[in-house]
């Protein structure tokens, strides 16, 4: 395990989250790196007004971005509220058993591209099984406290550090927000001289 | 899950990226404009206090040179969410944003501290009038945020002012306006043929789409 570490705030109700994943799962492979996933409580569930401007532009903005980065977008499945919340404490159950990366992707992608409703144990279900995780602990997972705890707590450590959105990277004393700046970072990473040979 | 959820929720916003893609009214459009000899349009809106603007300003100025498409600046002061409760801190990244976003072009910023938007709205006055506003945005934008962290005072863009125009405070509003309807509720928001992007953050789409729409560098 490596002795360097970057926190990556998520949500599954965001798109640039969504589109951050692959890459940002890929860092350890090309950095001596630890990626510790941070999932959190969505912006819009903690009091944060999204006005019609910024929801629109960001289905369309996310929408070339994702072209240009060859993922897919669309249709989507809005997971605000229980949605969100199963996911995330799905979420902590995957990082425990070692399969967070494969949860993630597969989960957001269900959500940004496959319109799987994630509020219902159907959709939820299916997203696991791709992830390779059993439905009963999964299903435990989301009832259990402990694990809505360990969001809450990612949730305030973000609010602590001086941030609002997601996704976002922190490595050392610095914050990278977005998907856009994921070169940004691996700058960074390089200049510490975690680059792998 | 109620109609009005499952419109709310997958329907409405699924639409919304199906119709993004439609792109050949806009190709046909713009090839209509070529046809008549008409230059491609861009409009940039930004902040002088924004130091995000600053880095898109100078960037979208040398990216843009060499094309058939002309540059329309457009300083505003009031922008963001209404009550956003993540105001200042924006304020406070949006520097170190910048200070990154710059070192990729080179660039050192000169500033340390956040600007409040009452602080530069003298330039934002002045640049809506300016008659050569590209020249004055581009040197008030170099002074105020690669020139170290000395106060915003008139007196340090006098030659700037020199000869120009009186400041014209209802053009600011105006653009403010033209903002809103264009759809971008914050800076720098660059507009161009019915789409729009955050400029710092879309430099190379905004050439790619002008590429595109056929305003290729020559």
């Amino acid at each position: 395990m490596s002795a360097e570490r970057i926190d990556y705030f998520f949500s599954f109700r965001s798109p640039y989250s969504y589109l951050s994943g692959p890459r940002a799962f890929a860092l350890p492979e090309r950095f001596d790196v630890e990626l510790a996933f941070r999932g959190v409580i969505p912006m819009a569930m903690r009091g944060q007004s999204v006005p019609r401007a910024k929801r629109l532009h960001t289905l369309r903005d996310v929408a070339r971005e994702a072209r240009r980065l060859g993922m897919p977008f669309g249709p989507v499945h809005d997971p605000i509220g229980r949605g969100a919340l199963r996911c995330l404490a799905v979420g902590e159950h995957a990082l425990d058993v070692g399969r967070a990366r494969e949860f993630v992707l597969e989960a957001s992608r269900g959500i940004w591209a496959e319109a799987i409703d994630v509020a219902t144990d159907e959709g939820l279900r299916r997203v696991c099984e791709r992830a390779g995780l059993g439905w009963a602990a999964c299903s435990a997972a989301v009832a259990d406290g402990d694990l809505r705890a360990r969001v809450e707590k990612n949730t305030d450590e973000l609010i602590e550090r001086g941030h609002w959105g997601v996704p976002v990277f922190a490595f050392r004393d610095e914050l990278f927000w977005g998907q856009d700046r994921i070169e940004d970072l691996e700058t960074a990473l390089a200049n510490a001289g975690l680059a792998r040979r | 899950m109620s109609v009005r959820a499952l419109l709310a929720r997958r329907v409405i916003p699924s639409a919304i990226i199906s119709a993004s893609r439609i792109d050949r009214p806009a190709r046909a459009r713009a090839a209509l404009r070529r046809r008549l000899g008409r230059p491609g349009h861009v409009e940039l809106y930004f902040a002088f206090d924004d130091p995000c603007s600053a880095v898109a300003v100078l960037d979208l100025v040398e990216r843009l040179r060499g094309r058939d498409v002309t540059l329309e600046l457009l300083p505003v002061v009031e922008r963001g969410i209404p009550g956003d409760p993540a105001r200042e801190q924006k304020r406070e990244y949006a520097l170190t944003d910048a200070r990154r976003l710059a070192a990729r072009s080179g660039l050192v910023l000169g500033r340390h501290a956040p600007l409040q938007p009452e602080a530069a709205t003298f330039l934002a006055k002045r640049a809506a009038g300016a008659a050569e506003p590209e020249r004055f945005c581009l040197e008030a934008l170099r002074r105020v945020w690669f020139d170290g962290d000395a106060a915003l005072d008139e007196g340090r863009f006098a030659d700037l002012a020199a000869g120009q125009p009186a400041p014209d405070p209802a053009a600011v509003r105006r653009n403010e306006r033209r903002m809103r309807r264009r759809g971008p509720y914050d800076t720098p928001a660059a507009w161009l043929h019915g789409r729009w992007y955050f400029a710092h953050d879309r430099l190379v789409q905004i050439g790619e789409r002008l590429d595109e729409l056929g305003w290729s560098a020559r």
